[in-house]
Order: structure tokens, then sequence, then C-alpha cells
């Protein structure tokens, strides 16, 4: 049995993981959808009243500019993931890409640099960094992502560094060194492959930290700029809750919570599956 | 457990009950030397960070230093139209027919509060130097004055000061004290406006003394000869107590302007001939956050709030005119206050894409665009969502808090005809394809954001797609004026609160020459709106005024240099144990001192723990 089937058939087992897989895949078909312009197209209308209550026309009532809430939470869906997708890859590829060389040249100046840059970014508080990044690029249509990937790397990059120190000094490196390929093609083709990994169960976390930071930075007025979010929508209902209209504040957190719970528990079974541990059993 | 630990037990609980008994001692001896106080618990939706005069730029901190500080003017507590009173000064000024020189006597027998300031920490008599200095203070760049630009260009000499070095003992020919209690200022031009900006908080009347002792610390120890000192002040709360040395001046309920017919019902009948101030102490709490502010007041902690507009559902059980549901009527009273102001948006006139173009045919469509935008802009709508319907739509410039309003005014700038924004659009060949992108700038907030978005499904109707109307955010307030103010927007919102109630306070923002990074954010432009502004501005109140006003009004219309406009309805909720009529437009901080509070002893008790929290 190879190791992808091992790892698949260990995922199948495991009754929580299939169903945040299952919650996360019913999420994406609703974020392709939005995308392909099946649903949420008509989130920005004003065609209802203000605070219309649930019904037939509208499901989960009417904020108080009359704008369909449940357009708005399902076209939020579209928000999330692509701002989980983005993040989640840039700043894994990053942090792959940096510790890496920090693994691959230890304990030289390079190593020395990237760690100085990482332990620097690490010792700010991160919300904190994140927001003054965002509210100091405020205006670009980046800065939300610029400033989540910024910290982001960090952790990857960490991982990937120790992760490289290990593999460097197996055999099958040595091999490809004796033969003397060039230190990036035994980086690209014979390290990074194996630490898929961690690489993996990084990008999933740093999905749901991008989605949850994404709803802080929106709510505080230096996420998303144009469009709707579950962050926007939580900061309107601010003002709703206290004239007792619940359904805007009710609809982005509940999507909000199945959204992330349903990541947890696919990155939890994700890194249970990959544990080498479990392997070598 | 062994015997010393309960020992040990004994000993904390002895010490824990000495503790609470000595609290209940302290909350006792409070509550007993409030008993003769009496009491006003005022809230306010922001906090002054400065109560130096020359900082009074805004509500919070116009509200204290006009109850610190005296003014030679105020406005009549209870007149409506807004009524212009002298305050420090014995009467209004004396006006020399060229309408250049103005003389101002104060009156006799007026003391700045005692301070260690002065010789002996007695408080010394004001003199009309005071008044002088204080006035060259806001031209002291020392003193990074906000409200330089009230006299700015106005007054003879005063400029030429600044330049000079600003040199308190040097003379300004046009700001002299004749004498201890006369004033005489000569204006290079005629400035009919005078009067009212020495009702400002910026020209409060402030000691050298103090001003030299407390250094930049001035910002929070005010020395002023107001109604009242100050006893406490952080960013939370401000308490400020009588000074009982305030003049003595009977109140009168006809000088101030009491119209029986709309304000019998507020008891204020029995104040006449009392003394103001009426009350002891000022309780004011700076509550940003609605909820908290709401809630305080709900549960008796304050006993006046602006009520947040999320909450006008639940207070109000009609429109027109606003009533209190039964519930609260029984507790409160209601005071519908019209703002002193108005919020527009204005076009960036500067901008070739949406306002002058020098291709008369492109300036030409321009004009059909702006015209098309204001004819599709719902103003019901907006009003009904973020004002809960209760604001007063206007056409154009002059709002109705200025006494040249024009009731009857031609409402058709401000009535939605989507058929006839279409016809403008198709008429001069815009079409979805060639529109340009309108960007919307706006500080990131909710409410500016879903004005933005309300904007946005207004300009949808005419087939302004979507994805053509942009947003320009920006992280505060600041930013977003600053980007204005340098003509980076090219539509851009804001709310103008005019600082006396004259129309020139608002058509001066569409002079020309005030462009930005004046105050004419649309900078507007037009020879024959210019001609009118220069001509009225050096005019007394009159008819031929009045027209002219109403002319400007009518170009700046003419030309939809703006979408505008809305004055805000601020609904106000006070304890019925209250004697007052407050007011947060031009008389603001002045009604302090008419505030007849029966909340001493017992009510003022409930409250008694707090003070020996702070």
């Amino acid at each position: 049995m190879s190791a992808g089937s091992r790892i698949w058939e260990r995922l199948r087992k495991d009754r929580t993981g299939l169903t945040g897989l299952a919650i996360v895949g019913i999420f994406l078909a609703l974020a392709i959808g939005v995308w392909l312009g099946f649903f949420g197209q008509g989130w920005s209308a004003a065609d209802g009243g203000r605070w219309e209550p649930m019904s037939p026309e509208f499901w989960f009532g009417t904020n108080l500019l009359g704008q369909d809430i449940f357009q708005r939470s399902i076209f939020s869906v579209r928000t999330a993931f692509e701002i989980g997708l983005i993040v989640a890859v840039v700043s894994t590829s990053l942090g792959a890409l940096l510790g890496a060389l920090a693994g691959w040249y230890s304990h030289t100046w390079v190593d020395g640099t990237i760690l100085w840059v990482k332990g620097v970014l690490d010792s700010i508080p991160f919300y904190l960094f994140v927001a003054a990044v965002a509210y100091a690029l405020q205006g670009k249509p980046w800065a939300m992502h610029v400033a989540m990937i910024a910290t982001f790397w960090t952790t990857t990059s960490r991982l990937v560094r120790g992760e490289v120190m290990k593999i460097k000094s197996r055999e099958f490196i040595l091999s490809a060194r004796a033969i003397g390929l060039p230190d990036f093609v035994i980086l690209l083709r014979h390290v990074l492959p194996n630490t898929l990994h961690i690489l993996l169960v990084q990008a999933s976390i740093a999905f749901v930290a991008a989605i949850k930071t994404e709803v802080i930075l929106s709510f505080l007025g230096l996420g998303v700029q144009d469009g709707v979010s579950w962050g926007l929508m939580l900061a309107e209902s601010t003002q709703e809750v206290l004239a007792g209209h619940f359904n805007n504040f009710l609809a982005a957190s509940v999507m909000l919570f199945m959204l992330l719970m349903g990541f947890n528990m696919l990155a939890d079974a994700l890194q249970d599956a990959f544990d080498p541990r479990r392997s070598a059993e | 457990m062994n015997p010393r630990r309960y020992r040990l037990a004994g000993i904390w609980l002895t010490l824990a009950a000495a503790l609470t008994l000595a609290s209940c001692d302290e909350r006792q001896e409070s509550r007993a030397q409030r008993a003769d106080f009496s009491i006003y618990r005022h809230s306010m939706d922001g906090a002054p960070s400065s109560l130096d005069p020359a900082q009074a730029s805004h509500l919070y901190a116009n509200f204290l230093a006009v109850n610190l500080y005296d003014t030679l003017y105020r406005y009549k507590y209870l007149a409506r139209p807004y009524q212009l009173a002298p305050n420090l000064a014995d009467d209004l000024p004396r006006v020399s027919a060229d309408g250049l020189i103005y003389t101002i006597r104060i009156k006799p027998g007026v003391y700045f509060i005692d301070d260690p300031a002065f010789p002996d920490g007695k408080g010394r008599a004001v003199r009309a130097a005071d008044f002088v200095y204080s006035l060259k203070r806001q031209f002291d760049p020392d003193t990074k004055a906000q409200g330089t630009w009230l006299w700015q260009g106005r007054i003879v000499g005063l400029d030429e000061w600044k330049e000079n070095g600003s040199d308190y003992d040097e003379d300004v020919p046009g700001l002299k004290a004749l004498d201890d209690r006369t004033v005489q200022i000569q204006l290079i031009s005629p400035f009919p406006q005078l009067t009212h900006t020495l009702a400002q908080g910026f020209s409060a009347i402030v000691p050298r003394e103090a001003v030299d002792f407390y250094g930049p610390e001035f910002a929070i120890h005010p020395v002023g000869s107001g109604p009242y000192k100050l006893q406490l002040f952080n960013s939370a709360s401000a308490v400020l107590v009588r000074n009982t040395g305030f003049r003595k001046e009977p109140f009168s309920l006809e000088a101030e302007g009491f119209t029986p017919e709309s304000q019998s019902r507020f008891g204020l009948e029995p104040l006449e001939g009392r003394m103001p101030p009426f009350t002891d102490r000022i309780e004011i709490e700076f509550i940003a956050e609605d909820a908290a502010r709401w809630n305080a007041f709900i549960a008796g902690e304050l006993d006046f709030i602006k009520v947040p507009v999320s909450q006008f559902d639940q207070v109000l059980a009609s429109r027109e005119p606003p009533t209190l549901t039964p519930a609260l009527a029984a507790k409160y009273y209601l005071g519908a206050n019209l703002e002193s102001g108005f919020v527009h948006t204005d076009f960036n006139m500067d901008d070739q894409r949406i306002g002058y173009h020098p291709d008369p045919d492109q300036d030409a469509r321009n004009k059909a665009l702006r015209c098309a935008i204001t004819k599709a802009f719902d103003w019901p709508k907006r009003n009904e969502i973020f004002y809960y319907g209760i604001g007063q739509v206007f056409p154009g410039i002059i709002p109705p808090a200025a006494a040249e309003f024009q009731k009857d005014q031609d409402a058709s700038a401000v009535t939605r005809d989507l058929d006839g924004a279409r016809d403008l659009l198709s008429k001069f060949g815009w079409n979805a394809g060639n529109l340009p992108i309108l960007e919307y700038g706006f500080p990131s907030h909710v409410t500016e954001r879903q004005m933005f978005e309300q904007f946005r499904s207004f300009m949808s109707d005419i087939g302004y797609p979507e994805d053509k109307i942009r947003s320009l955010t920006y992280a505060t307030y600041g930013d977003y004026a600053r980007a204005f103010l340098n003509r980076e927007v090219m539509l851009a919102t804001t709310g103008w609160t005019m600082d006396y109630p004259d129309a020139q306070n608002t058509v001066q923002l569409f002079f020309g020459p005030n462009s930005s990074p004046g105050s004419n954010s649309a900078n507007y432009d037009n020879e024959e709106f210019n001609r009118l502004y220069r001509a009225s501005s050096t005019m007394q109140p009159s008819p031929m005024r009045t027209a002219m006003y109403r002319n400007m009004n009518r170009i700046v219309i003419d030309d939809c240099a703006t979408i505008s406009g809305i004055s805000r309805t601020l609904i106000l909720l006070w304890d019925r144990d209250l004697a007052m009529l407050p007011d947060r437009s031009f008389v603001g901080g002045f009604f302090f001192r008419f505030v007849d509070s029966g909340k001493a002893g017992p009510a003022a008790a409930e409250d008694s723990g707090r003070e020996a929290t702070q």
C-alpha cells in the first residue's frame, strides 16, 4: 500500500474528519457556486424593507438597508474562501521556501537572517501586528492579505526548517549531492516533497486562521473594503442587536462557526493521518 | 484544618469585615455630604482632550469651555430662532456707522476663580485686557489654536502681529482695551457675524497668569470666570462644581425668550428671579459606545441622553411630531432638536471625470451626469433608513437652522426622478459602457459603509453599473478629511455644523477662493456665486441679503455641485425631576447654568459610591 493510500485509509476511518471534510466540501461548493454566479449575486441589492423578518422571499430576513441577509451570508462564503485560499497558499509557500533555505543552509548567515526576521515578527503580538499592517496599507486592495501572509509564514518556516535539517543528512540526499545535483534542484525535487505532510496541515491551519483574522479585521473596519464578509455583517449587527434585530448577527456567526468547526475537524484528522508515529505502527 | 489555620482565617475575616465597615462609613459620610448638593448628571457621546478654549473645536470641548470660562456673548437660553444675548458684555456691541469699529463694555465686578496662579491664590477682576490677550492667543503659533480662522483677515493688525512673532507686549491696532472695561475691535472690512464669533468657546476669556503658570498643563487646569469650576477631569468623566463667586444675575424668562405655548411643560416658570447657576454640581460622563450610554441612562445613572438612532424604534411612539412611548413619557421629557447643520455629498468639481472640464461639450456632459446622479438619489429613503425618517430634507446649502432658510422653496432638487435621470444620461450620450468610475470616499465605519452601499443601490436604479461605483476607504476621519482637502476624493459625504445661525456660514462652503484645502471641499467656483458672496459678506442682515443668499443657493442647485441635504433631528431625553431645556446646537453648553436639578439628597445618595472609585 502506498503512503497516499495509507493516509486516505486513516482519514476514511476518522468519522470526525469525514464530517469536517463534508462540511468544508459543502462550503466549497457554495463558494464555487457564487464564483460561477449561481447564488449570492443579489447581495448588494436593497430591495426589501428595513429589518424584515424571515420570509419565503428573504430566508434570513433583511438588514438595515433592506438587503437580503441570506444572499449576503452566502456571498461571504466566497469572500472567506478567497482570502483563506490566497493567504494559505502564499503563506505556506513562503514558509516552505524560507524554512527550506534556513534548514538547508543551517548555521550559516542565510539561516541566521531568516531566523532573525522570524523572531522579530513572532515577538510582536499577532493581532496588533496584523491590525497595524492592515491600517498602514488601508485603501490598498491587498492590505489584509499582506498583513496575514507577513505573519503566517513563520510557523510553517520553523517546522519545515527542522524537517529539512533532518532530511538533508539522509542517504538519498547524500547520493544526490554525490552525483553533483545543484542545491536548488535537490531542495525542490527531493527535500520539499518530503515536507508535504507539514505543508498540508499548516495550510489548513492557515486557512482557518485567515478566515478568523479577516472577520476580526473587517469588524474593526480594516478588512474587506468592497464587498461583503461575515466580519462586515457582524460589524453591522452591533447596531442592530441594540435595536433588537439579531438576524445579521446569527447568520454570520452560525456560518462562520460551521466553516471553522468543519476546518478544525478536518485539520485535526489530517494531522492524525500524516502523523509519522501512526505510520510506524 | 489545624488551630493555626483557624486563627489565620479569623484574622482575614476580621480584616475583611473591618474594611467593609470602613467602606460603608465612607459611603455614609459621602451620602450625608452629598445630601446637601443638587446634582445634574449629563452624558456625552465623545470626550474633549483639552479644556483650553483655544482647542474648543468640537461640541464636547465647547460645552466645558463655556461653563468654565466667560465669553462676551452667548445665545438666549429659550429663544428660537436663536438670538444673541450679552454674557460678560454688559450689552450688545456699539457698531460704528461704517460697520468697522465695535466697542464692547464688560460687566463690572466679575472675578476669575481663586487659583494658585494668582498672587495669594485670590482670583482677580476680569479686565478688557484679558479679552485682548485671549484673542491674541488664537494667533500665537505656540498655542496651536484651532479657532484662528474665525478672525483671520478680519481684525486690523492681528495677522501682522502673528507674522511679527506674536509678542504679547506688542499692541495690535485693531484690538484694544481702551480701559479696564472697554474693548474696541477695528475690522479690515465689515464682518456682520463678528458678534456671533464672540459667543464661541474659542473666544472665552483666560487670564495670562494662569496660562504662564501652568504652561502646557493649562489644558487641564482651567482658570476662568464661568458659572462652574472644575473638580475632576479625565477621559471618562468631568465634574463641575458651582463657582460661588459667579456674578448675580436673576433669571428672566422673558429675557431668555421663553415661549409659553411650547415651553411651559418643562417646568421652567419657578426659575424666574433665581440666580444661576441653579445646580451645585454637574457630573458629565463621556460614553462613546451607544449601548453603554443607553444602558446607563435606563438604569438611572444618568439624567440626560442623546438617544442613539438604533433606539428610536423603542423610544418613539410617533414620528410626526416625535412622541415618547407612554412608559418613557411617564419618566422623561423629550426634546427633538433639529441640528444646526446638515449632511451633504459633494462632487469634486476639480475632477475632470465628473466636475469642470476645459472642453465645453464634456463640461456639459459632466454636468448632466451630476444632475442625473442627484435626481437618482432617494432622499426619503436615506432619511428613513439612517435618520428614522425624522430628519429634515431640504434642497441646497441653506439648512433650516439658518434664519435665511426658505420653507416654501422648490423641492425638485431633493425629489427622486428616475425617468428624468435616465433621460439626461441618454440625451448627453452616457451609457453603461462609457460612464466613468465613481469613487465614493468614506472613513471605514459601519454607517458610512452602509451609506455607500445605499448610494450604489440608488445609482443601479438608473443603470449605473455596480462595479463602476467603488469605495475609497480611509482608516480614520482625519485621513478622509486630508484626502478630500487634497482633492483626491471624487464624491465625499461630509457634515457641517454651523458656527452661528447665519447662512453666510454655509454659503461660504461653496465660495471659489475657499477651495481645498479651504472649507470649499467641492472646489466649486462659479463667477456669479462668488460675486454675490463678496457683495453679501459685508452686509448686515436684511431682506436684500437674504435674497442674495437664496440666489446663491439656487446657483449651486442648478449646477448640481452637491447632493444636499438633510438636517438630522436629535432625540434628547431627560429626567422629569429636572427643570431644563437642553440644547446641542448654538446654545450648547450655555444651558448648564440654567439646569435646575431637584436631585438633591436621596437621588444623589444612590450614586454615592462613585466618587470613591474615581
